[in-house]
Protein backbone atom coordinates (compact mmCIF):
# COMPACT_ATOMS: atom_id res chain seq x y z
CA UNK A 1 0.00 0.00 0.00
CA UNK A 2 2.80 2.43 0.97
CA UNK A 3 4.70 1.03 -1.85
CA UNK A 4 2.15 1.73 -3.66
CA UNK A 5 1.44 5.34 -3.28
CA UNK A 6 5.57 6.32 -3.34
CA UNK A 7 5.81 4.92 -7.28
CA UNK A 8 1.90 6.67 -7.99
CA UNK A 9 2.23 9.75 -9.39
CA UNK A 10 5.74 9.01 -11.44
CA UNK A 11 4.30 5.96 -13.17
CA UNK A 12 1.06 7.40 -14.34
CA UNK A 13 2.75 9.92 -15.57
CA UNK A 14 5.36 7.53 -17.54
CA UNK A 15 2.10 5.83 -18.81
CA UNK A 16 0.47 8.86 -19.91
CA UNK A 17 3.27 10.41 -21.40
CA UNK A 18 4.33 6.98 -23.53
CA UNK A 19 0.91 6.38 -24.20
CA UNK A 20 0.81 9.85 -26.32
CA UNK A 21 4.35 9.54 -27.58
CA UNK A 22 3.17 5.89 -29.07
CA UNK A 23 0.44 7.28 -30.69
CA UNK A 24 1.73 10.40 -32.21
CA UNK A 25 5.14 7.47 -33.19
CA UNK A 26 2.72 5.13 -34.80
CA UNK A 27 -0.31 7.17 -36.27
CA UNK A 28 1.42 8.20 -39.66
CA UNK A 29 2.15 4.47 -40.21
CA UNK A 30 -1.25 3.62 -39.81
CA UNK A 31 -2.58 6.60 -41.68
CA UNK A 32 -0.27 5.97 -44.80
CA UNK A 33 -1.62 2.43 -44.38
CA UNK A 34 -5.28 3.20 -44.28
CA UNK A 35 -4.69 5.80 -46.97
CA UNK A 36 -3.41 3.54 -49.44
CA UNK A 37 -6.27 1.37 -49.27
CA UNK A 38 -8.77 4.46 -49.76
CA UNK A 39 -10.47 5.38 -53.34
CA UNK A 40 -9.53 9.31 -54.47
CA UNK A 41 -13.56 10.14 -54.07
CA UNK A 42 -13.16 8.94 -50.83
CA UNK A 43 -10.20 10.85 -49.59
CA UNK A 44 -10.88 13.70 -50.70
CA UNK A 45 -14.73 13.21 -49.89
CA UNK A 46 -13.94 13.01 -45.88
CA UNK A 47 -10.64 13.88 -44.79
CA UNK A 48 -10.70 12.92 -41.29
CA UNK A 49 -12.48 9.17 -41.24
CA UNK A 50 -9.93 6.51 -40.28
CA UNK A 51 -10.77 3.27 -42.23
CA UNK A 52 -11.74 3.38 -45.47
CA UNK A 53 -15.51 2.56 -46.03
CA UNK A 54 -14.38 0.04 -49.28
CA UNK A 55 -11.21 -1.30 -48.93
CA UNK A 56 -9.32 -1.19 -52.41
CA UNK A 57 -6.12 -2.61 -54.29
CA UNK A 58 -6.95 -0.08 -56.66
CA UNK A 59 -3.76 2.14 -55.51
CA UNK A 60 -1.51 -1.01 -55.13
CA UNK A 61 -2.14 -1.97 -58.95
CA UNK A 62 -1.95 1.51 -60.24
CA UNK A 63 1.53 2.18 -58.74
CA UNK A 64 3.08 -1.62 -59.13
CA UNK A 65 1.69 -1.93 -62.93
CA UNK A 66 0.99 1.35 -64.43
CA UNK A 67 3.78 3.01 -63.10
CA UNK A 68 5.76 -0.28 -63.50
CA UNK A 69 7.02 0.17 -59.93
CA UNK A 70 8.15 -3.31 -60.02
CA UNK A 71 11.62 -2.57 -62.25
CA UNK A 72 12.65 -0.21 -59.45
CA UNK A 73 11.66 -2.78 -56.53
CA UNK A 74 13.80 -4.98 -58.22
CA UNK A 75 16.57 -2.39 -58.34
CA UNK A 76 16.15 -1.93 -55.02
CA UNK A 77 16.59 -5.03 -54.29
CA UNK A 78 19.79 -5.74 -55.91
CA UNK A 79 21.45 -2.68 -55.16
CA UNK A 80 20.63 -3.00 -51.49
CA UNK A 81 21.64 -7.04 -51.54
CA UNK A 82 24.50 -6.63 -53.37
CA UNK A 83 25.54 -3.20 -51.28
CA UNK A 84 24.74 -5.59 -48.01
CA UNK A 85 26.50 -8.97 -49.19
CA UNK A 86 30.07 -6.58 -49.96
CA UNK A 87 29.53 -4.14 -47.53
CA UNK A 88 29.50 -6.88 -45.14
CA UNK A 89 32.36 -9.39 -46.26
CA UNK A 90 34.72 -6.21 -46.28
CA UNK A 91 34.17 -4.94 -43.14
CA UNK A 92 33.95 -8.64 -41.25
CA UNK A 93 37.75 -9.10 -42.32
CA UNK A 94 38.41 -5.24 -41.21
CA UNK A 95 36.53 -5.84 -37.58
CA UNK A 96 38.59 -8.89 -37.45
CA UNK A 97 41.40 -7.43 -38.27
CA UNK A 98 41.58 -4.13 -36.25
CA UNK A 99 40.41 -6.46 -33.07
CA UNK A 100 43.57 -8.76 -33.42
CA UNK A 101 46.07 -7.54 -35.33
CA UNK A 102 45.97 -3.79 -34.78
CA UNK A 103 44.39 -3.33 -31.02
CA UNK A 104 45.96 -0.16 -30.83
CA UNK A 105 44.36 1.46 -33.78
CA UNK A 106 41.15 0.64 -32.20
CA UNK A 107 40.80 4.45 -30.63
CA UNK A 108 42.22 6.41 -33.57
CA UNK A 109 39.04 4.22 -35.64
CA UNK A 110 36.55 5.13 -34.09
CA UNK A 111 37.97 8.80 -34.47
CA UNK A 112 38.57 8.00 -37.98
CA UNK A 113 34.57 6.38 -38.58
CA UNK A 114 33.52 10.18 -36.87
CA UNK A 115 35.72 12.27 -38.96
CA UNK A 116 34.25 10.17 -41.86
CA UNK A 117 30.54 10.66 -40.66
CA UNK A 118 30.94 14.51 -40.75
CA UNK A 119 31.72 14.77 -44.32
CA UNK A 120 28.25 15.20 -46.33
CA UNK A 121 26.96 13.15 -48.60
CA UNK A 122 25.89 16.40 -50.86
CA UNK A 123 29.64 17.08 -50.50
CA UNK A 124 30.71 13.45 -51.48
CA UNK A 125 28.27 13.16 -54.52
CA UNK A 126 30.03 15.65 -56.70
CA UNK A 127 33.41 14.40 -56.90
CA UNK A 128 31.38 10.71 -57.44
CA UNK A 129 29.75 12.19 -60.35
CA UNK A 130 33.34 13.53 -61.92
CA UNK A 131 34.97 10.09 -61.33
CA UNK A 132 31.64 7.80 -62.68
CA UNK A 133 31.07 9.59 -65.40
CA UNK A 134 34.73 9.06 -66.04
CA UNK A 135 34.66 5.21 -65.65
CA UNK A 136 30.95 4.78 -67.41
CA UNK A 137 29.56 3.77 -64.43
CA UNK A 138 27.14 6.78 -64.33
CA UNK A 139 23.52 5.15 -64.59
CA UNK A 140 24.72 1.68 -63.54
CA UNK A 141 23.43 0.08 -60.07
CA UNK A 142 27.04 -1.13 -60.61
CA UNK A 143 28.10 2.18 -59.70
CA UNK A 144 25.62 2.92 -57.01
CA UNK A 145 26.52 -0.44 -55.34
CA UNK A 146 30.35 1.04 -54.71
CA UNK A 147 29.41 4.61 -53.78
CA UNK A 148 27.31 3.09 -51.12
CA UNK A 149 30.36 1.50 -49.50
CA UNK A 150 31.02 4.80 -48.26
CA UNK A 151 28.21 4.76 -46.05
CA UNK A 152 27.84 1.04 -45.52
CA UNK A 153 31.48 0.00 -44.57
CA UNK A 154 32.79 2.74 -42.12
CA UNK A 155 29.30 2.17 -40.26
CA UNK A 156 29.39 -2.01 -40.45
CA UNK A 157 33.35 -1.73 -39.02
CA UNK A 158 32.21 -0.13 -35.92
CA UNK A 159 29.27 -2.10 -34.96
CA UNK A 160 31.37 -5.31 -35.87
CA UNK A 161 34.11 -4.22 -33.90
CA UNK A 162 31.81 -4.13 -30.81
CA UNK A 163 30.70 -7.84 -31.66
CA UNK A 164 34.24 -9.17 -32.52
CA UNK A 165 35.72 -8.05 -29.27
CA UNK A 166 33.29 -10.61 -27.59
CA UNK A 167 35.55 -13.65 -28.95
CA UNK A 168 37.89 -14.42 -26.37
CA UNK A 169 41.52 -14.97 -27.75
CA UNK A 170 41.56 -18.32 -25.87
CA UNK A 171 39.81 -20.10 -28.38
CA UNK A 172 41.22 -18.89 -30.94
CA UNK A 173 45.10 -19.81 -29.52
CA UNK A 174 43.96 -23.30 -28.79
CA UNK A 175 43.17 -23.73 -32.26
CA UNK A 176 46.35 -22.50 -33.90
CA UNK A 177 48.06 -24.88 -31.26
CA UNK A 178 45.63 -27.61 -33.11
CA UNK A 179 47.24 -26.54 -36.18
CA UNK A 180 44.97 -24.42 -37.81
CA UNK A 181 45.93 -21.43 -39.68
CA UNK A 182 44.65 -17.94 -39.12
CA UNK A 183 41.94 -17.86 -42.12
CA UNK A 184 40.60 -21.40 -40.67
CA UNK A 185 40.77 -19.75 -37.10
CA UNK A 186 38.74 -16.97 -38.68
CA UNK A 187 36.54 -19.15 -40.64
CA UNK A 188 35.83 -21.63 -38.73
CA UNK A 189 35.56 -20.79 -35.67
CA UNK A 190 35.62 -16.80 -35.44
CA UNK A 191 32.78 -16.38 -37.85
CA UNK A 192 30.09 -18.63 -36.89
CA UNK A 193 30.82 -17.08 -32.81
CA UNK A 194 29.47 -13.82 -34.26
CA UNK A 195 27.17 -14.37 -36.38
CA UNK A 196 23.95 -13.09 -35.08
CA UNK A 197 26.20 -9.81 -34.57
CA UNK A 198 26.87 -10.18 -38.67
CA UNK A 199 23.37 -11.14 -39.43
CA UNK A 200 21.98 -7.81 -37.15
CA UNK A 201 24.76 -5.81 -39.04
CA UNK A 202 24.08 -6.71 -42.77
CA UNK A 203 20.25 -5.87 -41.93
CA UNK A 204 21.68 -2.36 -40.88
CA UNK A 205 23.48 -2.26 -43.84
CA UNK A 206 20.65 -3.36 -45.53
CA UNK A 207 17.88 -1.05 -44.35
CA UNK A 208 20.39 1.86 -45.36
CA UNK A 209 20.78 0.88 -48.88
CA UNK A 210 17.38 0.13 -48.95
CA UNK A 211 16.09 3.87 -47.88
CA UNK A 212 18.98 5.88 -49.51
CA UNK A 213 18.07 8.58 -51.79
CA UNK A 214 20.77 11.15 -52.49
CA UNK A 215 22.89 9.34 -54.59
CA UNK A 216 20.37 7.41 -56.12
CA UNK A 217 18.82 10.59 -57.22
CA UNK A 218 22.00 12.30 -58.35
CA UNK A 219 23.95 9.06 -60.44
CA UNK A 220 20.89 7.69 -61.68
CA UNK A 221 18.82 9.54 -64.00
CA UNK A 222 17.50 6.47 -66.11
CA UNK A 223 13.88 5.47 -64.56
CA UNK A 224 14.65 1.73 -65.59
CA UNK A 225 17.67 1.73 -63.58
CA UNK A 226 16.71 3.77 -60.48
CA UNK A 227 15.61 2.69 -57.06
CA UNK A 228 12.24 2.56 -55.10
CA UNK A 229 12.88 6.25 -53.31
CA UNK A 230 13.91 7.87 -56.20
CA UNK A 231 10.73 6.38 -57.79
CA UNK A 232 8.50 7.55 -55.44
CA UNK A 233 9.64 11.35 -55.61
CA UNK A 234 9.41 11.45 -59.17
CA UNK A 235 5.56 10.18 -58.60
CA UNK A 236 5.27 13.78 -57.65
CA UNK A 237 5.73 14.83 -60.55
CA UNK A 238 3.35 12.29 -62.35
CA UNK A 239 -0.29 13.83 -63.75
CA UNK A 240 -2.14 10.32 -62.57
CA UNK A 241 -0.78 11.04 -59.12
CA UNK A 242 -3.26 10.58 -56.28
CA UNK A 243 -2.52 10.28 -52.51
CA UNK A 244 -3.58 7.12 -52.28
CA UNK A 245 -1.37 5.52 -55.11
CA UNK A 246 1.35 7.81 -53.09
CA UNK A 247 0.90 5.94 -49.89
CA UNK A 248 0.73 2.94 -51.55
CA UNK A 249 4.19 3.73 -53.19
CA UNK A 250 5.65 4.75 -49.70
CA UNK A 251 3.88 1.58 -48.36
CA UNK A 252 6.00 -0.72 -50.48
CA UNK A 253 9.43 1.21 -49.08
CA UNK A 254 8.52 1.19 -45.45
CA UNK A 255 7.04 -2.05 -44.63
CA UNK A 256 10.20 -4.14 -45.30
CA UNK A 257 12.45 -1.31 -43.48
CA UNK A 258 10.08 -1.83 -40.41
CA UNK A 259 10.01 -5.60 -40.45
CA UNK A 260 13.75 -5.86 -40.82
CA UNK A 261 14.29 -3.10 -38.41
CA UNK A 262 12.18 -5.31 -35.82
CA UNK A 263 14.37 -8.09 -36.28
CA UNK A 264 17.60 -6.70 -35.05
CA UNK A 265 15.71 -3.53 -32.89
CA UNK A 266 17.26 -5.01 -29.61
CA UNK A 267 20.39 -5.36 -30.91
CA UNK A 268 20.61 -1.68 -31.77
CA UNK A 269 20.56 -0.16 -28.18
CA UNK A 270 23.50 -0.30 -26.65
CA UNK A 271 25.03 -0.98 -29.70
CA UNK A 272 26.16 3.24 -29.17
CA UNK A 273 27.38 2.87 -25.38
CA UNK A 274 29.83 -0.26 -26.02
CA UNK A 275 31.03 0.46 -29.64
CA UNK A 276 32.00 4.52 -29.03
CA UNK A 277 32.64 5.07 -25.77
CA UNK A 278 35.85 3.29 -25.24
CA UNK B 1 66.06 -27.39 -26.31
CA UNK B 2 65.55 -26.71 -30.25
CA UNK B 3 66.29 -23.57 -30.03
CA UNK B 4 67.21 -22.82 -33.44
CA UNK B 5 64.51 -24.55 -34.82
CA UNK B 6 61.86 -22.31 -32.66
CA UNK B 7 63.64 -18.98 -33.31
CA UNK B 8 63.55 -19.34 -37.03
CA UNK B 9 59.65 -20.82 -36.89
CA UNK B 10 59.07 -17.70 -34.84
CA UNK B 11 60.75 -15.34 -37.45
CA UNK B 12 59.09 -17.46 -40.37
CA UNK B 13 55.89 -16.97 -38.90
CA UNK B 14 56.19 -13.31 -37.84
CA UNK B 15 56.52 -12.85 -41.47
CA UNK B 16 53.61 -14.33 -42.63
CA UNK B 17 51.22 -12.90 -40.06
CA UNK B 18 52.59 -9.45 -41.02
CA UNK B 19 51.47 -9.76 -44.49
CA UNK B 20 47.85 -11.49 -43.40
CA UNK B 21 46.67 -9.18 -41.35
CA UNK B 22 46.88 -6.52 -44.07
CA UNK B 23 45.00 -8.75 -46.23
CA UNK B 24 42.35 -8.51 -43.97
CA UNK B 25 41.95 -4.38 -43.35
CA UNK B 26 42.93 -3.81 -47.34
CA UNK B 27 39.11 -3.73 -48.32
CA UNK B 28 38.12 -1.30 -45.81
CA UNK B 29 40.93 0.84 -46.05
CA UNK B 30 40.26 0.66 -50.03
CA UNK B 31 37.27 1.92 -49.71
CA UNK B 32 37.84 4.55 -47.00
CA UNK B 33 40.90 5.80 -49.38
CA UNK B 34 38.92 5.60 -52.55
CA UNK B 35 35.48 6.64 -51.72
CA UNK B 36 35.90 9.33 -48.50
CA UNK B 37 39.34 10.38 -48.61
CA UNK B 38 40.10 10.92 -52.70
CA UNK B 39 36.63 12.68 -52.51
CA UNK B 40 37.39 15.10 -49.67
CA UNK B 41 40.75 16.11 -51.75
CA UNK B 42 39.43 16.66 -54.98
CA UNK B 43 36.57 18.65 -53.38
CA UNK B 44 39.28 21.08 -51.65
CA UNK B 45 41.07 21.26 -55.32
CA UNK B 46 37.69 21.87 -56.95
CA UNK B 47 36.95 24.66 -54.41
CA UNK B 48 40.00 26.67 -55.72
CA UNK B 49 38.73 26.48 -59.46
CA UNK B 50 36.28 27.63 -61.66
CA UNK B 51 35.18 23.72 -62.46
CA UNK B 52 30.95 23.46 -63.98
CA UNK B 53 29.48 20.44 -64.50
CA UNK B 54 29.15 21.35 -68.03
CA UNK B 55 32.93 21.14 -68.69
CA UNK B 56 35.79 18.89 -67.98
CA UNK B 57 38.37 21.57 -68.57
CA UNK B 58 39.20 23.98 -65.49
CA UNK B 59 41.35 26.34 -64.26
CA UNK B 60 42.73 27.55 -60.99
CA UNK B 61 40.64 30.92 -59.62
CA UNK B 62 42.28 31.38 -56.11
CA UNK B 63 39.82 32.07 -53.28
CA UNK B 64 37.76 33.53 -55.83
CA UNK B 65 34.74 31.05 -55.13
CA UNK B 66 35.03 31.28 -50.94
CA UNK B 67 35.01 35.01 -51.77
CA UNK B 68 31.91 34.45 -53.61
CA UNK B 69 30.13 32.63 -51.29
CA UNK B 70 30.85 35.21 -48.23
CA UNK B 71 29.52 38.29 -50.45
CA UNK B 72 26.32 36.03 -51.69
CA UNK B 73 22.84 36.77 -49.34
CA UNK B 74 21.73 33.32 -49.61
CA UNK B 75 24.28 31.70 -48.35
CA UNK B 76 23.77 33.78 -44.69
CA UNK B 77 20.35 32.14 -44.70
CA UNK B 78 21.24 28.98 -45.40
CA UNK B 79 23.56 29.20 -42.58
CA UNK B 80 21.14 30.84 -40.63
CA UNK B 81 18.28 28.05 -41.53
CA UNK B 82 20.54 25.74 -41.03
CA UNK B 83 21.66 26.75 -37.05
CA UNK B 84 17.87 27.39 -36.83
CA UNK B 85 16.87 23.55 -37.95
CA UNK B 86 20.04 21.36 -36.17
CA UNK B 87 19.32 23.33 -33.02
CA UNK B 88 15.57 22.71 -32.93
CA UNK B 89 15.43 19.54 -33.97
CA UNK B 90 18.38 17.93 -31.91
CA UNK B 91 16.77 19.89 -28.72
CA UNK B 92 13.64 18.43 -29.32
CA UNK B 93 14.59 15.11 -29.77
CA UNK B 94 17.07 15.01 -26.96
CA UNK B 95 13.79 16.41 -25.02
CA UNK B 96 11.13 13.93 -26.38
CA UNK B 97 13.72 10.68 -26.15
CA UNK B 98 15.50 11.33 -22.96
CA UNK B 99 12.00 11.86 -21.10
CA UNK B 100 10.53 8.74 -22.90
CA UNK B 101 13.77 6.99 -21.75
CA UNK B 102 13.25 7.68 -18.13
CA UNK B 103 9.11 7.04 -18.40
CA UNK B 104 10.32 3.58 -19.92
CA UNK B 105 12.76 3.08 -17.08
CA UNK B 106 9.33 3.90 -14.84
CA UNK B 107 7.23 1.18 -16.15
CA UNK B 108 7.73 -2.17 -14.31
CA UNK B 109 5.30 -4.45 -16.65
CA UNK B 110 7.16 -6.26 -18.29
CA UNK B 111 4.31 -6.63 -21.92
CA UNK B 112 3.70 -3.01 -21.40
CA UNK B 113 7.50 -1.87 -21.40
CA UNK B 114 8.06 -3.61 -24.72
CA UNK B 115 4.81 -2.92 -26.44
CA UNK B 116 5.54 1.00 -25.63
CA UNK B 117 9.15 0.06 -26.62
CA UNK B 118 8.13 -1.42 -30.09
CA UNK B 119 5.33 1.18 -30.94
CA UNK B 120 7.66 3.99 -30.09
CA UNK B 121 11.18 2.83 -32.22
CA UNK B 122 8.66 2.55 -35.38
CA UNK B 123 9.55 6.53 -36.96
CA UNK B 124 13.19 5.47 -36.83
CA UNK B 125 12.77 2.66 -39.40
CA UNK B 126 11.01 4.88 -41.53
CA UNK B 127 13.17 5.79 -44.76
CA UNK B 128 13.32 9.37 -45.84
CA UNK B 129 10.95 9.23 -48.36
CA UNK B 130 8.23 7.57 -46.57
CA UNK B 131 8.54 9.64 -43.78
CA UNK B 132 8.61 13.22 -46.40
CA UNK B 133 5.57 11.49 -48.21
CA UNK B 134 3.13 10.44 -44.96
CA UNK B 135 3.61 13.73 -43.76
CA UNK B 136 2.96 15.74 -46.17
CA UNK B 137 0.03 13.74 -46.49
CA UNK B 138 -0.79 14.33 -43.38
CA UNK B 139 -0.80 17.81 -43.28
CA UNK B 140 -1.60 18.77 -46.87
CA UNK B 141 -3.16 22.33 -46.85
CA UNK B 142 -6.85 21.02 -48.74
CA UNK B 143 -7.50 17.36 -47.69
CA UNK B 144 -4.51 16.84 -44.39
CA UNK B 145 -5.89 14.95 -42.12
CA UNK B 146 -4.54 17.42 -39.32
CA UNK B 147 -5.21 20.81 -41.02
CA UNK B 148 -9.02 19.58 -41.59
CA UNK B 149 -9.07 17.60 -38.09
CA UNK B 150 -8.00 21.56 -36.76
CA UNK B 151 -10.52 23.44 -38.78
CA UNK B 152 -13.45 20.89 -37.70
CA UNK B 153 -12.39 21.35 -33.72
CA UNK B 154 -12.81 24.94 -34.19
CA UNK B 155 -9.26 25.45 -33.16
CA UNK B 156 -7.79 27.01 -36.19
CA UNK B 157 -10.54 28.96 -38.57
CA UNK B 158 -8.56 28.40 -41.99
CA UNK B 159 -6.74 25.19 -43.40
CA UNK B 160 -2.93 25.74 -42.00
CA UNK B 161 -0.60 25.70 -44.49
CA UNK B 162 2.24 24.09 -42.73
CA UNK B 163 4.90 24.07 -45.80
CA UNK B 164 3.49 27.21 -48.19
CA UNK B 165 3.62 29.37 -44.90
CA UNK B 166 7.04 31.06 -44.69
CA UNK B 167 6.52 31.47 -40.61
CA UNK B 168 5.33 27.52 -40.61
CA UNK B 169 7.64 25.52 -42.31
CA UNK B 170 10.97 25.53 -40.62
CA UNK B 171 8.85 24.80 -37.31
CA UNK B 172 6.95 21.93 -39.16
CA UNK B 173 10.49 20.31 -40.68
CA UNK B 174 11.82 20.74 -37.37
CA UNK B 175 9.06 18.59 -35.85
CA UNK B 176 8.48 16.21 -38.45
CA UNK B 177 12.32 15.94 -37.83
CA UNK B 178 12.10 15.40 -33.91
CA UNK B 179 9.06 12.84 -34.90
CA UNK B 180 11.99 11.00 -36.61
CA UNK B 181 14.93 11.07 -34.16
CA UNK B 182 13.28 10.64 -30.72
CA UNK B 183 13.56 6.95 -30.93
CA UNK B 184 16.94 6.87 -31.66
CA UNK B 185 17.67 8.85 -28.52
CA UNK B 186 15.18 7.01 -26.35
CA UNK B 187 16.79 4.05 -27.13
CA UNK B 188 20.13 4.48 -26.64
CA UNK B 189 19.54 6.52 -23.31
CA UNK B 190 17.02 3.54 -21.94
CA UNK B 191 20.14 1.60 -22.76
CA UNK B 192 22.41 3.45 -21.08
CA UNK B 193 20.01 3.48 -17.75
CA UNK B 194 20.41 0.06 -17.49
CA UNK B 195 23.86 0.23 -16.81
CA UNK B 196 23.13 2.21 -13.97
CA UNK B 197 23.74 0.02 -10.66
CA UNK B 198 20.84 -0.16 -8.78
CA UNK B 199 22.30 -0.30 -5.75
CA UNK B 200 23.53 3.05 -5.89
CA UNK B 201 19.43 4.12 -5.78
CA UNK B 202 19.15 2.23 -2.83
CA UNK B 203 21.94 3.69 -0.76
CA UNK B 204 21.17 7.42 -1.67
CA UNK B 205 17.33 6.49 -0.57
CA UNK B 206 18.83 5.29 2.84
CA UNK B 207 21.03 8.77 3.17
CA UNK B 208 17.61 10.01 2.72
CA UNK B 209 18.35 11.88 -1.06
CA UNK B 210 15.49 13.25 -2.38
CA UNK B 211 14.11 11.60 -6.57
CA UNK B 212 15.63 14.86 -7.31
CA UNK B 213 19.24 14.48 -5.58
CA UNK B 214 19.66 11.46 -6.96
CA UNK B 215 18.79 11.81 -10.48
CA UNK B 216 21.30 14.64 -10.49
CA UNK B 217 24.30 12.90 -8.85
CA UNK B 218 23.83 9.23 -9.97
CA UNK B 219 21.92 9.32 -13.41
CA UNK B 220 23.40 12.51 -14.63
CA UNK B 221 26.44 11.44 -14.19
CA UNK B 222 26.40 7.95 -15.68
CA UNK B 223 24.28 8.50 -18.55
CA UNK B 224 25.49 11.87 -19.52
CA UNK B 225 28.68 10.40 -21.77
CA UNK B 226 26.24 8.51 -23.67
CA UNK B 227 24.26 11.45 -24.28
CA UNK B 228 26.87 13.69 -24.96
CA UNK B 229 28.16 11.12 -27.90
CA UNK B 230 24.11 10.55 -28.89
CA UNK B 231 24.25 14.44 -29.44
CA UNK B 232 26.93 14.99 -31.53
CA UNK B 233 26.22 11.97 -34.27
CA UNK B 234 22.80 13.80 -34.19
CA UNK B 235 24.35 17.12 -34.67
CA UNK B 236 26.23 16.29 -37.48
CA UNK B 237 23.39 13.91 -38.92
CA UNK B 238 20.77 16.77 -38.70
CA UNK B 239 23.46 19.32 -40.02
CA UNK B 240 24.23 17.81 -42.86
CA UNK B 241 20.61 15.99 -43.53
CA UNK B 242 19.58 16.90 -46.98
CA UNK B 243 17.23 14.29 -48.01
CA UNK B 244 14.38 15.09 -45.57
CA UNK B 245 13.92 19.07 -46.50
CA UNK B 246 14.42 18.33 -49.98
CA UNK B 247 11.24 15.75 -50.60
CA UNK B 248 9.25 18.27 -48.40
CA UNK B 249 9.46 21.76 -49.65
CA UNK B 250 12.80 21.62 -52.00
CA UNK B 251 13.82 24.25 -49.53
CA UNK B 252 10.94 26.68 -50.25
CA UNK B 253 9.29 28.36 -50.06
CA UNK B 254 11.14 31.14 -51.25
CA UNK B 255 14.22 29.42 -49.37
CA UNK B 256 12.29 29.69 -46.14
CA UNK B 257 13.40 26.12 -45.56
CA UNK B 258 17.11 26.17 -47.65
CA UNK B 259 19.54 25.20 -45.32
CA UNK B 260 23.48 24.23 -46.23
CA UNK B 261 22.86 21.32 -47.80
CA UNK B 262 19.89 22.31 -50.19
CA UNK B 263 22.41 25.28 -51.06
CA UNK B 264 24.90 23.51 -52.11
CA UNK B 265 22.41 21.49 -54.37
CA UNK B 266 20.91 24.45 -56.15
CA UNK B 267 24.61 25.56 -56.65
CA UNK B 268 26.60 23.03 -57.54
CA UNK B 269 23.69 20.62 -59.44
CA UNK B 270 20.67 23.13 -60.32
CA UNK B 271 23.27 25.84 -61.03
CA UNK B 272 26.15 23.70 -62.21
CA UNK B 273 28.67 25.72 -60.46
CA UNK B 274 30.93 23.23 -59.28
CA UNK B 275 33.57 24.94 -57.83
CA UNK B 276 31.12 27.47 -55.59
CA UNK B 277 29.40 24.14 -54.43
CA UNK B 278 32.57 22.85 -53.29
CA UNK B 279 33.62 25.50 -51.43
CA UNK B 280 30.32 25.80 -49.62
CA UNK B 281 30.69 21.94 -49.04
CA UNK B 282 34.29 22.58 -47.28
CA UNK B 283 33.02 25.89 -45.49
CA UNK B 284 30.32 23.35 -43.76
CA UNK B 285 32.72 20.62 -43.26
CA UNK B 286 35.56 23.09 -41.54
CA UNK B 287 32.25 24.47 -38.77
CA UNK B 288 31.56 20.93 -38.50
CA UNK B 289 34.93 20.01 -37.24
CA UNK B 290 35.11 22.78 -35.11
CA UNK B 291 31.86 22.15 -33.47
CA UNK B 292 32.51 18.10 -32.76
CA UNK B 293 35.95 19.21 -31.31
CA UNK B 294 34.39 21.55 -29.05
CA UNK B 295 32.00 18.71 -27.80
CA UNK B 296 34.53 16.12 -27.60
CA UNK B 297 36.54 18.37 -25.54
CA UNK B 298 33.40 18.71 -23.39
CA UNK B 299 33.21 15.14 -23.29
CA UNK B 300 36.31 14.05 -22.35
CA UNK B 301 36.26 16.14 -19.79
CA UNK B 302 33.39 14.38 -18.41
CA UNK B 303 35.21 11.33 -18.86
CA UNK B 304 37.94 12.41 -16.90
CA UNK B 305 35.77 13.61 -14.21
CA UNK B 306 34.30 10.28 -14.14
CA UNK B 307 37.27 8.31 -13.75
Amino acid sequence: MKKLKKIGPSTVFSYVFLTVLAIVCVFPLLWLLVSAFKSSNEMLANPTAFLPKDWTWENFKTVLFTLKFTVNIKNSVIVALWTTVIATFISCLAAYGIIRFFPKLGNIMTRILITTYMFPSIMLVIPYAVVMKTLGLTNTRVGLVLVYMSFSVPYAVWMLVGFFKTVPIGIEEAARIDGANRLMVFTKIVLPLVRPGIVSTAIYVFINAWNEFLYALLLVSSSDKTTLSVAVKTLEGADILNWGSMMAASAIVVLPSIFFFCLIQNKLAGGLADGAVK
Amino acid sequence: MKQPDRLSGRTYRTRRIDVTRWIFVAPAMAVVICLLIYPLCSTVLYSFTNKTMIKDTFKIVGLKNYIDILKDESFYKAFGNTLKWTVGSVLGQVLVGFTGAICLNQVKNAWAKSTFRILCIIPWAFPAIATAMVWKWILNGIYGFLPTMLVDLGITEQMLQFFSDKNLVMPTLMGINIWFGAPLIMVNVYAALQTIPQDQYEAAQIDGASKFQSFRHITVPHIRTVVGLLIVLRTVWVFNNFDIIYMITGGGPAGASTTMPIFIYDTGWTGRLVGKASAASIMLLIFLVILTVLYFKVINHWEKEDR
